[in-house]
């Protein structure tokens, strides 16, 4: 025990003294995760919150266009743009500021567009209503071919982005189209029915909606979307933590280049103790840095003007999961440390590895939006399972049981890189 | 009793051509100071290293104190002995204090006994008004004499030192060769290496000249300077066995 909390002793003072060490470790942290959280708060709003202006040309001046608008603006994505310096906005003018990139995107209704459905729901109706035995005579205009509503789109609009708004307007133009068509039955029918002509129901087609509700392990409900802060403060605090690789395996190599660690290992006792004691030192640091970028992401985001972070209801869990992912980040140090010989090499590899190791495993964008093949070696990266793990808590209402898999894989890895640099460091002395 | 025995060692490491040891032999009784010397690459430090048990030998029988240098006794041998690297073996970082407190507690020390050791080696070695300073800024010298303090602190009964006065001045070497012979006056035994061969005439009660991982010779300096006519001196014995040709 005694060795044990010298170890964490020397290395607090090290720490301490070591002012660049200490400004890696927790400062740079925390302007990396402002920062990440900041920029990619956009994307992440795009199809959730941000409003986008639509240029409209309404050349129908029907009820199709009045629909299509009224829709658009109560879906509260769409800012609706009419008129632009006073003017009516035609298809022209439309066109260009679209081309010019002034606009993601304008729709024109074409002229006559109210009245070709009209027309084609009465064709429908005649129809029907002929087939029963009754007659029927509503007007009927002979059919206009390559009638559309046209969209035009931003090159540099994404797909999704395209088909999200096609969706949209063809929504809007089935129910306008099916509104028309039963309005005309319900005409027809009460026409028809003299008896009872005030009091006829009015059809309602929506029999079944739909619903949207979190479904979470424990059947609470969690009021969270995932949005910049909810993905970038654990994600960003996850690759800090492993980026503790670097003081960690310079602070191996410089002990066995000034001949500490030497002398260290001339000492009677258990090297492991020793090694205990350090891990124990940077686990705690890794954890230490992890609430302080919770904090960050409760108190600090929102003031600038990001929402704030949400966690879980299982702390415990969320304690087990820093302190595996910090053990996890500690061991893969000292494997670097242990591996090469000089800090340079062990600083190139300990960042690249880690950066690629992030970049795979979800932390800059998340994991669901890869390709499925990117996604299968991402599921290989710790970064990815600490970033699971915390998403199951503080996304999914997780508990200690659920995340069990994923930090148990970050302690197996974990005591497997220890076992290689044990077995590494033993051979040396051979 | 021999305070080290090395019989018939052999060390070839992984990917060498050449072995570094070839059948080295030497031993010495309790309550010496001898210097191991040689020329570079003759197999000092290497032999240091077995001793220490930091390097296996490929072969051979080492005895430290009495004790077999195995695994089984590995940790007694650790106890018995104190290891003066030839790196300055501390952390630059913390102080001269917080140095010695640290490795005091690896060897279990701690306490009032402990600070008191520490304070008082501080200032048998010139070191107590920079206790508290980090040994980073410390000179060659000072780091020398903080690097001994560190392998003395559990009183051990041999001491070995690898050129435990490179790149000291004068006033340093002296300071370091003055607590060798206090510490050795007190029963304790030392083993040391150096380039040195004046100091190592001056300080040692024996010599272990070796060359190629094998001893040359060995022997009190004195004696070995009469038995050669043409020798006046350690270094012209020195030359006599191991050459004059340039090592890499």
């Amino acid at each position: 025990m005694l060795r044990l909390l010298a170890t964490l002793r020397k290395e607090w003072f090290l720490l301490t003294r070591d002012k660049a060490g200490l400004a890696l470790l927790f400062i740079m942290p925390v302007v990396l995760i402002t920062v990440m959280a900041v920029i990619q708060d956009a994307p992440f709003k795009d199809y959730q919150e941000v409003k986008f202006d639509i240029l409209t040309v309404d050349n129908d001046q029907g009820r199709l266009a009045k629909h299509i608008k009224e829709g658009l603006s109560a879906s509260g994505q769409f800012n609706i743009i009419d008129t632009l310096n006073g003017e009516v906005l035609t298809q022209a003018v439309a066109l260009k500021k679209v081309n010019d990139g002034d606009y993601k995107i304008a729709i024109v209704i074409p002229k006559g567009a109210t009245a070709n459905i009209v027309s084609n729901a009465n064709s429908i109706v005649n129809n029907l209503v002929q087939r029963m035995g009754m007659s029927s005579q509503l007007p009927v205009k002979e059919k206009q071919d390559s009638l559309n509503v046209w969209i035009y789109f931003d090159p540099a609009a994404k797909k999704t982005f395209k088909s999200a708004i096609h969706q949209s307007l063809d929504n809007f133009l089935t129910q306008v189209e099916t509104n028309m068509l039963l309005e005309r039955i319900q005409m027809q029918l009460k026409s028809k029915d003299s008896t009872a002509q005030d009091s006829f129901p009015a059809i309602q087609l929506k029999a079944v909606g739909l619903k949207e509700v979190a479904t979470t392990t424990d059947h609470k409900q969690i009021d969270v979307v995932s949005n910049s802060v909810q993905h970038n403060v654990p994600a960003w605090s996850i690759f800090a933590m492993f980026f503790i690789v670097i003081p960690i395996a310079g602070n191996m190599i410089r002990e066995r280049e000034d001949g500490s660690l030497l002398r260290m290992k001339l000492i009677p006792g258990s090297y492991l103790a020793i090694l205990a004691g350090k891990m124990l030192f940077f686990v705690g640091i890794c954890v230490v840095q992890f609430y302080l970028m919770i904090l960050v992401g409760i108190y600090l985001l929102p003031l600038m003007g990001l929402p704030k972070l949400v966690l879980g209801h299982d702390h415990i869990a969320s304690f087990a999961t820093a302190v595996s992912i910090g053990f996890a980040a500690t061991a893969y140090g000292i494997l670097v440390g242990t591996l090469f010989k000089t800090p340079n090499q062990a600083l190139n590899f300990g960042a690249i590895s880690i950066v690629i190791l992030s970049a795979i495993g979800g932390i800059w964008i998340p994991l669901e939006i890869m390709p499925e093949h990117i996604q299968m070696f991402g599921r290989m990266s710790p970064l990815s399972w600490g970033l699971d793990a915390i998403n199951d808590i503080y996304l999914r209402g997780g508990n200690l049981w659920k995340i069990l898999p994923d930090i148990g894989r970050l302690i197996g890895l974990s005591l497997a890189m220890l076992g290689i640099a044990a077995w590494v460091e033993k051979r040396r002395i051979a | 009793m021999n305070s080290i025995v090395v019989k018939n060692l052999y060390k070839t490491y992984a990917g060498a051509l050449q072995p570094t040891l070839q059948g080295l032999s030497f031993s010495f009784p309790e309550g010496k100071i001898v210097g191991l010397l040689g020329p570079n690459g003759a197999g000092k430090t290497t032999t240091i290293s077995i001793l220490c048990g930091i390097v296996k030998a490929s072969s051979g029988e080492v005895t430290v104190c009495g004790l077999s240098q195995d695994a089984s006794h590995r940790e007694q041998v650790k106890r018995v002995m104190g290891i003066v690297p030839q790196q300055i073996a501390l952390f630059p970082q913390l102080t001269a204090y917080e140095n010695l407190v640290y490795f005091g507690n690896l060897y279990g020390l701690k306490g009032k006994s402990l600070r008191g050791k520490i304070l008082d080696y501080l200032e048998a070695f010139g070191l107590e008004k920079a206790a508290h300073k980090e040994v980073i800024k410390f000179s060659g010298g000072m780091k020398r004499r903080t690097n001994i303090i560190a392998a003395i602190l559990h009183d051990p009964e041999l001491l070995i030192l690898d050129e435990p006065t490179a790149g000291v001045d004068v006033q340093s070497r002296s300071m370091i060769l003055r607590f060798l012979r206090e510490y050795n006056a007190k029963g304790n035994s030392v083993l040391y290496t150096s380039h040195l061969l004046e100091e190592a005439q001056q300080i040692c009660d024996e010599v272990v000249i070796m060359d190629e991982g094998k001893v040359l010779v060995q022997g009190e300096p004195g004696i070995l300077i009469q038995t050669l006519n043409e020798c006046r001196n350690l270094e012209d014995v020195f030359l006599h066995y191991t050459g004059e040709a340039v090592r890499d």
